[in-house]
């Protein structure tokens, strides 16, 4: 694998890749010039230097593909709805190799892929073999219960494997719906004993919140290299299970000095989904270290775009297929439509209150995700975050103060 | 007239596996802008000192 950094020029200046460490770089136009990058565009735009999240970066940082929406472990909560049948006109190794050529030669750095399950895809390695080619790097997410021996043995194609795990024993149950732990720890155990770069997704529920402590636990003593956090989605079979499965208002509250505590507890690497954003800015942790390191909240179709099995393009995996339903290897002409991705990049229009909010510009108004099912409107401010709850209660401007973890 | 240093405006640690979200490391969170400050000069010395590839080529 090269090694050699990869430097994509924005309006802003540029982004270059690291990989010692893994990193995305985001520097202003003189520190792109020194590593050789220049752009036409910036004589016309002098006020865009150093200007990152003002505009659209000018293509996806990553892409998320559903490989196939093929999976038979039926778990309750599954954001794509995914059965042993698959959906309709899902694409091959043909049209997702081509796919990829096209994100490459707009100079995507990372690819998530997912399902269903793709582990079961034959050809998956030959995509990943693909991706890693062009210079993209393919990262993936299984159950870990199928197609695990194929797995195993192209493991090293991937930058990252997360294995589903949302519970320790029965929890596992009590949220997925099966009582498939074993299955899954083994898959975990295998996959570690052939790769470091192995981690757990859990996706974060009401039922097994007070367990993350545990659940983390479980992380380290298996020697992963992260955990990620993930909030629960109102998409596929999940919108039939979001009312009783979404944390509680005081869960979403406690939700980063809980990870916080964990982190330092058990020394491992945690990451948060995007979409959680409002539950750490309600802690007011400190703004510019967040902009230092991009954390940002709803960034669908902006640093990221999904493909469905189908190859239709969304803002992101739990969004509706982008207006004009438009294939992924028709990105280079969609981004820069007028109202490309809809709602998903209209959070500077915000209303309150998230319009007089001072974390708009990071968060950018939650889950678009959630505010789309739970108001029917992707538009709207995240109706989870504790700010949107409080000034919906006849508390606006309630502050938290920062939290000594 | 030497050339302006120009300077890294943020930093994404790490890869995202996860093909529903972007998840963000939360290390530095913890330990705060401080250590962040002592290793953004690590980082853009490194690359600095690797060669050139454009992404898209």
């Amino acid at each position: 694998m090269s090694e050699r950094t990869r430097v994509r020029a924005e309006r802003f200046g540029a982004i270059a890749e690291l990989v010692r460490p893994r990193a995305l770089v985001f520097v202003d136009r003189a520190f792109a010039r020194r590593l050789g990058v220049e752009s036409e565009g910036w004589k016309a735009d002098p006020t865009g230097d150093g200007a990152l999240g003002a505009r659209p970066l000018s293509a996806p940082i990553e892409a998320h593909l559903q490989l196939t929406n093929r999976c038979d472990a039926g778990c309750q909560g599954c954001y794509t709805g995914a059965t042993p049948h698959g959906a309709p006109g899902e694409w091959g190794p043909v049209e997702w190799k081509r796919a990829i050529d096209h994100l490459a030669a707009r100079g995507v750095f990372h690819l998530a892929l997912g399902g269903g399950e793709s582990a079961i895809l034959p050809w998956l390695g030959e995509v990943a073999a693909h991706a890693r080619a062009r210079g993209v790097t393919p990262n993936l997410t299984t159950s870990g219960l199928a197609g695990l021996d194929a797995l195993v043995s192209i493991a090293h194609l991937f930058g990252q494997i997360n294995v589903s795990m949302d519970g320790i024993g029965p929890a596992y149950a009590a949220v997925r719906g099966s009582d498939r732990f074993a299955e899954a720890d083994r898959a975990i155990r295998r996959l570690r004993a052939v790769k470091r770069e192995i981690g757990i997704n859990v996706v974060v529920t009401r039922v097994n919140f007070a367990d993350l402590d545990e659940i983390i636990r479980y992380a380290r003593r298996r020697r992963l290299n992260e955990v990620e956090l993930l909030r629960f989605k109102p998409a596929g079979r999940g919108a039939a299970t979001f009312a009783g499965l979404t944390c509680s208002d005081a869960q979403h509250r406690a939700f980063w000095p809980t990870v916080a505590r964990a982190a330092r507890r058990h020394r491992i690497r945690i990451r948060v989904d995007c979409s959680y954003t409002p539950m750490l800015v309600h802690h007011r942790l400190d703004r510019k270290l967040l902009e230092r390191l991009a954390v940002y909240g709803c960034i669908a179709g902006d640093f990221l775009v999904g493909a469905r099995a189908n190859g239709s393009l969304s803002a992101c995996s739990f969004a509706p297929v982008a207006p004009g339903r438009p294939k992924l290897d028709e990105l280079e002409s969609y981004w820069e439509r007028e109202g490309a991705f809809g709602p998903f990049r209209t959070w500077r229009e915000a209303d309150e209150p998230c319009r007089s909010c001072e974390y708009l510009t990071l968060c950018r108004g939650g889950c678009k995700a959630v505010a789309l099912h739970v108001e029917g409107d992707a538009t709207r401010p995240d109706p989870e975050c504790p700010r949107v709850v409080d000034f919906r209660r006849g508390r606006p401007g309630r502050i938290r103060l920062p939290v000594a973890i | 007239m030497m050339a302006p240093r120009g300077r890294i405006l943020a930093t994404r640690f790490g890869l995202n596996p996860n093909s529903s979200s972007l998840g963000v490391d939360v290390t530095f969170l913890l330990v705060g802008a401080a250590a962040l400050s002592i290793f953004t000069p690590v980082i853009g010395a490194l690359l600095r000192l690797k060669r050139r590839e454009p992404a898209g080529e």
